[in-house]
């Protein structure tokens, strides 16, 4: 950094940038910025959805801060746990706020990151060399689960030690070393205090140190890659450097402060109008209720679960639940794999139908799981499919036969969503 | 939108609007922040009485077992009886950094162990770093019918 000019009038050399010269100098500043300003965001049709992992990024600080507010308050064991959070509900001022905040925040989170799955997904940009990114986010992904669960047993109520019992039991199914899991789950043959203090100990010290290191290589390798162009917009412009493209600092950065704003204005709206309830304390020695389940993005393993027989094919040795959990570890190993799966057209080709089967699975058993009656649950299916299928058509060029087939599948399903409307308002 | 400048007038008011409403939001969310992070009420006691975990003739009269400190309002008290035998009762946290004083019959005075403070019996700071007296509290007896046995109140002056 050379020295400021001396014979330049007083006014510019204010206290502004005398301040960004003396961090510049010590801290590196510039280097920042021009590191900033030097990435390219490419413009074109699916820009908008370049935002859904700032804004995942933007709700997991959300969640740090409020977590860690919680935390002042919270009593992790079994008798002081559900009377600590009663606490921070009734007593500590705006403890209802933050802790709506948190509990709304985990449920925003997960979704923002699904979409920024099936979004990175549909753009393709798992490309060469960008496979690490998308590895590190799915087991951000899976990791981001996993705070949801360990922190959903923390209030000790009812529903969560029902959600813990059966969440950890999954675990015990596995072959030959589910039972061991199953006991360094729960610490123990049952779900106890030690339970609990396991589940606080991996909610607030092991799996937030885990997404902070996973989350620095996922944003060092976006860095150092910078921004996938989708193979189909490259080549409707003649090559990837011919795209249109606004720089990060300041043009992109502003957008994503506006992203992050839409986000906070969402999350805080959902925070108070809907606080988030306590429900009873836990009883381990009380009949689970009917009608318990679990948040909605377990809903879909869960209503799987419900359905497998106790052993299939009365073949005793292959247990129900067991094949179901099998069956979902293979597609979250297929998911994880995808970048070195993708070898080419007929490759490709499998990989959608894959995803396709995939969110269709997701929609159906979680509109399934989430209401009892089939109108309404047909009505909560085909909206979920026609926010998928909008977002798909945006990948879509106009005119090619996949286009055309997205229009009939979603004309079809305005109407059996019109039909189910009718059928639920007439009944 | 066009290639004209804008008008230094629109400008400062856009950027005056942005900066109240990111003020407003700000404002917003650390207010309740800081109302979250202020004690609650339940964490402090109001009570400005207490009866003594023991009865007037459970003091010893010399050496022997003294009771220790009980909670008063969330302070520890300490009620001692003088050689000439009055009893009397104080605030047990040192004036200096808040440690817990014990006191000592055989010497006729209160220790503070942290860093050798010293009190009298009349709780008056008379050696080592103490700015202050500890503070002390009105001592009442309520009989019992036996003579000898009167509980002990302890009360704020």
């Amino acid at each position: 950094m050379s020295p400021a000019p001396e014979n330049g009038p007083a006014e510019t050399a204010g206290w502004k940038q005398r301040l960004w010269a003396y961090l510049s100098d010590r801290v590196g500043l510039d280097a920042m910025l021009a590191l900033g300003v030097k990435k390219r965001v490419p413009i074109h049709r699916t820009t908008v959805f370049y935002f859904l992992g700032g804004m995942a990024l933007f709700l997991f600080i959300v969640q740090i801060v409020s977590g860690v507010l919680l935390s002042l308050y919270y009593k992790p064991s079994p008798d002081q746990a559900f009377e600590s959070v009663q606490a921070i509900m009734s007593e500590v001022k705006f403890g209802w706020l933050i802790r709506s905040v948190h509990s709304w925040g985990a449920n925003l989170v997960i979704g923002v990151l699904f979409l920024h799955l099936l979004t990175t997904y549909m753009m393709r940009a798992y490309r060469r060399p960008r496979e690490f990114t998308w590895v590190t986010g799915l087991l951000l992904l899976a990791l981001f689960m996993a705070l949801g669960f360990s922190g959903y047993l923390l209030p000790w109520n009812q529903l969560s030690y029902a959600a813990t019992n059966v969440g950890t039991k999954l675990v015990g199914v596995v072959p030959v070393v589910g039972e061991y899991l199953l006991k360094i789950a729960r610490g123990g043959e049952n779900v106890t205090g030690d339970t609990l203090s396991r589940f606080y100990a991996l909610h607030v010290a092991i799996f937030p140190l885990l997404a902070l290191a996973l989350m620095g290589a996922h944003l060092y390798l976006v860095q150092k890659q910078g921004m996938s162009v989708p193979p189909r917009v490259a080549e409707s412009h003649g090559g990837e450097d011919k795209v249109p493209s606004m720089s990060f600092v300041p043009d992109f950065l502003l957008r994503d402060a506006v992203g992050w704003y839409l986000a906070l204005g969402i999350l805080a709206a959902l925070a108070a109008l809907f606080p988030w309830e306590l429900g009873e304390k836990a009883d381990p020695f009380a009949s689970t209720e009917i009608g318990t389940k679990p948040e909605w993005y377990f809903l879909f393993m869960f209503q799987l679960l419900k359905q497998l027989p106790g052993t299939i094919m009365d073949l005793e040795w292959l247990e129900g639940e067991m094949v179901g959990v099998l069956f979902f570890g293979a597609v979250g190993s297929i998911v994880l794999l995808v970048p070195f799966l993708d070898r080419g057209d007929r490759s490709r080709r499998a990989l959608n139908f894959f995803a396709g089967v995939s969110v269709i699975f997701f929609i159906v058993m979680t509109a399934w799981g989430w209401f009892d009656e089939l109108p309404l649950q047909i009505i909560l299916g085909t909206s979920l499919l026609l926010a998928v299928l909008a977002l798909a058509d945006r990948f879509l060029q106009r005119g090619t036969p996949s286009r055309r087939a997205l229009g009939v599948a979603a004309a079809l399903t305005v109407l059996v969503l019109i039909a189910a409307i009718i059928r639920e308002l007439t009944r | 939108m066009g290639d004209e400048p804008e008008s230094p007038e629109r400008r400062t008011w856009l950027l005056g609007a942005l900066s109240g409403a990111v003020g407003t939001t700000l404002a917003a969310i650390v207010y309740p922040i800081v109302s979250f992070l202020w004690p609650r009420e339940s964490t402090e006691s109001g009570a400005m009485n207490v009866v003594a975990p023991f009865k007037a003739n459970q003091l010893p009269d010399s050496g022997g077992h003294w009771p220790p400190p009980f909670d008063f309002g969330g302070k520890p008290c300490l009620v001692i009886k003088t050689p000439g035998g009055e009893i009397r009762a104080f605030n047990a946290v040192c004036t200096h950094t808040d440690c817990t004083v014990q006191f000592q019959p055989d010497k006729g005075q209160f220790l503070c162990a942290c860093h050798n403070g010293i009190y009298d019996l009349n709780g008056f700071n008379v050696s080592g770093p103490p700015p202050r007296p500890l503070e002390t509290y009105k001592v009442d007896f309520r009989p019992t019918g036996t003579p000898g046995e009167e509980e002990i109140i302890v009360s704020r002056t």
